[in-house]
């Protein structure tokens, strides 16, 4: 058989199949295709004639852009049981969502393109530009015209198939995606943009194929009610593994919105030290500063030399959220004082943590509102204000980032939402 | 304890039906229920009973496939009928949709133009204002100016109320089913049925179910939604041509618009009854002209693959923006060119969409037999024969309407 390079799919389709004598033995309908050495790999035909006919590729004579013909007699073919289990083009593949990384976005495919080389035929790429569409409506030519009289040429995108990987282990309800490194290397709110665009049930199957540490940064980016939802329909183990490499602030604010038993039963499958903080958060009002607070920050007794506490900080910092301020807190841990992280790389190694701490400090109690918070934090442009209740003991703090998500929702909460 | 938990659990789901519904009486809606009051009286009330029938159905249909499936129609069309059923029909979704901004573009102007203020500074300013609200705005401000703006719509009940019917033979009207051979009465009637059920609304209520994300256990919760949206609807429409039925009807006056229906209620029921009906014009629409094209813009873009979304930017979501843009300011060119042929375009917007509407649900129809995207929410057999004869019933009529459009109907 002769090669024939690069074809489209919608450029075959309904094309006449001959056998020898030059009989019509049907229509192209479709393509099956099997898994191959890289691509996958095209098997056989389906024909349209009265029936669906199978023709395997081994049968075929002549494949290309103008004449399709088989080595068999239309006596000879045999019909098409239709199975689940096979990979058709174009009942599986044409105009389902995938996800296109590059653009951080979900489009559709419009096209697909076969590689020919060795009398085999491979799954190359899929097309998901415009003139895939304008090929599918077979105006592409006339329209390529249209568009050179504005000087323009009709982008080709393709995304080869090498790049794709099926969200579900059967292909046939397929949103392909692709490979989960390059997943994780989308910035959350991309991702969480991405899930809000695609329907619950591909949203959460996607969301299940991320790896942890992305899904817990994606998971605060979503809106609540899908939160609520993802965390529902996922098995416990993992959801209490987001929840445990969430902040513990993020994991109560995703906590608080499930029913309750199913946070209980989430906080079980959570380390213990983990689950005792968020447990505590979940005791707050959500309008509070205690709502809004997280006790994940960094203090130290005063006693310490700087030369110490630099050396704490840099091991500690690495899984603290907000490191700018190092809060100085007694035995009780009552707040005592708080030094910024720039006063402490200035300061003399040898002197003490109590030299250098400010003791004027701007503090809430845990049952403030949220927009005195606000207020204080902007009126004295702070990173982070302690939460510190009657007695003096320190809570937690609130960082100026979740300030701004009261006063701002973040984007993904806002996008397309319909009005 | 039981009610309050029941109650709450509506108000979580409620919102799809009930705007959909509403934003459904814009201002061809409201020409038609004005124009059939002022003609026939209380002749044409019994219509609206079969056509809140039709309309829950039909609702009822789509709004379960936005639950089962979690995807938008034209999702499902792309998905499962290809491109070329979903390109030509989002093309004729286009066309329609911009024709129906059109009319409500017009029916703003109108409603200007009987309060007294130019229509030549008025729609540039209508249309900027919902440009900037749309490509500007947040979510939270356009979702909280809507609700507002449903409200209003009960001023058509306050003027019913106003009007002083007689009610006896108001609500005899509405459920005793009259026929008369009259060309026009004809019309009307299947012109309140082409209204009331159009395209776009399929593809409206089932995005913003999917999109709220309601689930199959909220499904009864939000079947009541679309229940009560729909028969809403047909109560404002329902006092529209009771307040012109009592009040201009028996001085024999024939008006062909809605805002002809506000003037000449002046005379007759004071300056409250006309400035009600001016002012719930124009923010009926208003309303049509945010909702239409933008929900034209997220179909198209849905259907085709392309980025779409309020928030997003011109470079973002450049064929997004520009249908939204291109559709406002085409409309409000044509409304502002002297002499341009506003009500030809209407008539060929309504044709269209009477065109579109088999297809549309035939396709629904077809979707939601299907077992393996609905399981065991598809259709019943009883369920079945139901919907398919109402939609038979509906496409007969809206083609009778296209057909006679075209060769005027002497009886």
């Amino acid at each position: 058989m002769s090669l024939f390079g690069e074809l489209f799919i919608s450029e075959l389709l309904n094309k006449p199949v001959l056998d020898p004598k030059g009989d019509e033995l049907g229509r192209v309908s479709d393509f099956v295709v099997i898994k191959g050495e890289h691509l996958p790999k095209v098997s056989a035909l389906i024909l349209n004639k009265k029936d669906k006919l199978r023709l395997e590729w081994d049968d075929l004579s002549l494949f290309n852009k103008r004449v399709i013909s088989s080595k068999i007699y239309a006596s000879h073919i045999k019909p098409y049981e239709s199975s689940e289990d096979d990979l058709l083009i174009v009942r599986d593949i044409f105009d389902k969502q995938i996800v296109d990384a590059d653009g951080a976005k979900v489009v559709r495919v419009n096209d697909v393109k076969l590689e020919g080389k060795h009398y085999m035929a491979w799954l190359a790429a899929i097309d998901v530009g415009m003139s895939g569409i304008l090929r599918r409506l077979g105006i592409e030519g006339r329209s390529e015209s249209v568009y050179r009289l504005f000087g323009k040429t009709l982008s080709q995108n393709l995304i080869g198939w090498g790049y794709l990987q099926p969200l579900e282990p059967r292909l046939t309800k397929i949103s392909l995606t692709v490979p989960r490194q390059m997943l994780s290397e989308l910035h959350p709110a991309d991702i969480a943009d991405i899930i809000n665009s695609i329907s619950q049930k591909d949203g959460a199957s996607f969301f299940n194929n991320l790896d942890i540490e992305t899904a817990a940064e994606a998971l605060a980016e979503l809106q609540p009610e899908m939160q609520a939802d993802i965390m529902n329909s996922m098995d416990t183990e993992k959801a209490a593994d987001i929840i445990e490499e969430m902040p513990p602030d993020e994991a109560a604010d995703v906590l608080s919105d499930l029913p309750k038993e199913r946070a209980d039963e989430i906080l079980e499958h959570v380390e213990k030290e983990e689950a005792e903080d968020i447990q505590e958060l979940l005791r707050h009002e959500e309008d509070t500063a205690g709502g809004l607070m997280t006790n994940d920050f960094i203090s130290y007794p005063p006693d310490i030399t700087i030369r110490e506490a630099t050396e704490r900080f840099k091991t500690e910092a690495q899984e603290a959220e907000n490191v700018y301020y190092l809060y100085i807190v007694d035995k009780e841990e009552k707040l005592q004082g708080v030094a910024s992280l720039r006063e402490v790389l200035i300061a003399d190694n040898d002197s003490y943590l109590a030299d250098i701490m400010e003791t004027n400090l701007k503090t809430v109690v845990p049952g403030e509102d949220e927009m005195v918070v606000a207020e204080i934090i902007s009126k004295y442009n702070l990173l982070a204000l302690p939460v510190v209740d009657e007695s003096g003991y320190m809570h937690g703090i609130i960082t100026v980032d979740d300030i701004v998500d009261i006063l701002l929702p973040p984007a993904s909460k806002k996008k397309r939402r319909r009005v | 304890m039981k009610i309050r938990r029941n109650i709450l659990f509506f108000l979580s789901v409620m919102g799809p039906g009930i705007i959909t519904a509403n934003i459904d009486n814009d201002a061809s809606g409201i020409t038609t229920y004005s124009v059939a009051g002022a003609r026939f009286g209380y002749a044409l009330l019994w219509t609206l009973l079969p056509t809140t029938v039709a309309l829950v159905v039909i609702q009822e249909t789509i709004a379960r496939m936005g639950v089962v499936t979690g995807k938008g129609l034209s999702d499902l069309i792309r998905e499962n009928f290809g491109v070329k059923a979903a390109f030509y029909m989002m093309l004729g979704l286009f066309v329609a949709n911009f024709g129906n901004t059109v009319a409500n573009l017009a029916g703003w102007a109108a409603s200007m133009e009987i309060l007294g203020f130019s229509k030549f500074v008025m729609v540039p300013v209508g249309a900027l204002s919902i440009w900037i609200l749309v490509t500007k705005g947040s979510y939270r401000l356009v979702e909280k100016i809507l609700l507002f703006a449903c409200l209003i719509y009960f001023g058509y009940v306050v003027s019913g109320f106003m009007a002083k019917p007689d009610w006896g033979p108001v609500l005899k009207s509405a459920v005793i089913p009259q026929m008369r051979w009259n060309s026009e009465y004809i019309m009307l009637s299947i012109a309140i049925i082409g209204t009331t059920i159009t395209p776009w609304m399929q593809f409206y209520l089932q995005s913003s179910i999917a999109e709220k994300g309601i689930k199959k256990r909220q499904y009864k919760a939000m079947r009541l939604d679309v229940i009560i949206g729909c028969s809403i609807t047909d109560i404002i429409s329902f006092f529209i041509i009771v307040t012109c039925g009592a009040l201009l009807f028996p001085h024999g006056i024939r008006v062909h618009e809605a805002s002809e229906a506000a003037l000449a209620l002046k005379p007759l029921a004071g300056e409250y009854a006309y400035l009600i009906f001016a002012l719930c014009l124009a923010n009926a629409s208003l309303l049509g002209a945010i909702i239409v094209p933008l929900a034209t813009a997220y179909y198209v873009c849905e259907a085709m693959g392309w980025e779409a979304g309020v928030n997003k930017t011109f470079s973002e979501a450049p064929q997004f923006m520009w249908i939204y843009t291109m559709t406002i300011a085409l409309a409000s060119l044509v409304i502002l060119i002297p002499g341009a042929p506003l009500v030809l375009l209407m008539v060929l917007s309504a044709v269209l969409n009477g065109l579109l509407l088999p297809f549309v649900l035939v396709f629904a129809l077809l979707l939601v037999n299907n077992k393996k995207l609905m399981g065991e929410y598809a259709n019943s057999k009883v369920y079945n024969y139901i919907t398919w004869a109402t939609v038979i019933t509906i496409i007969g009529l809206t083609s009778f309407l296209v057909v006679t459009t075209f060769i005027p109907l002497k009886v």
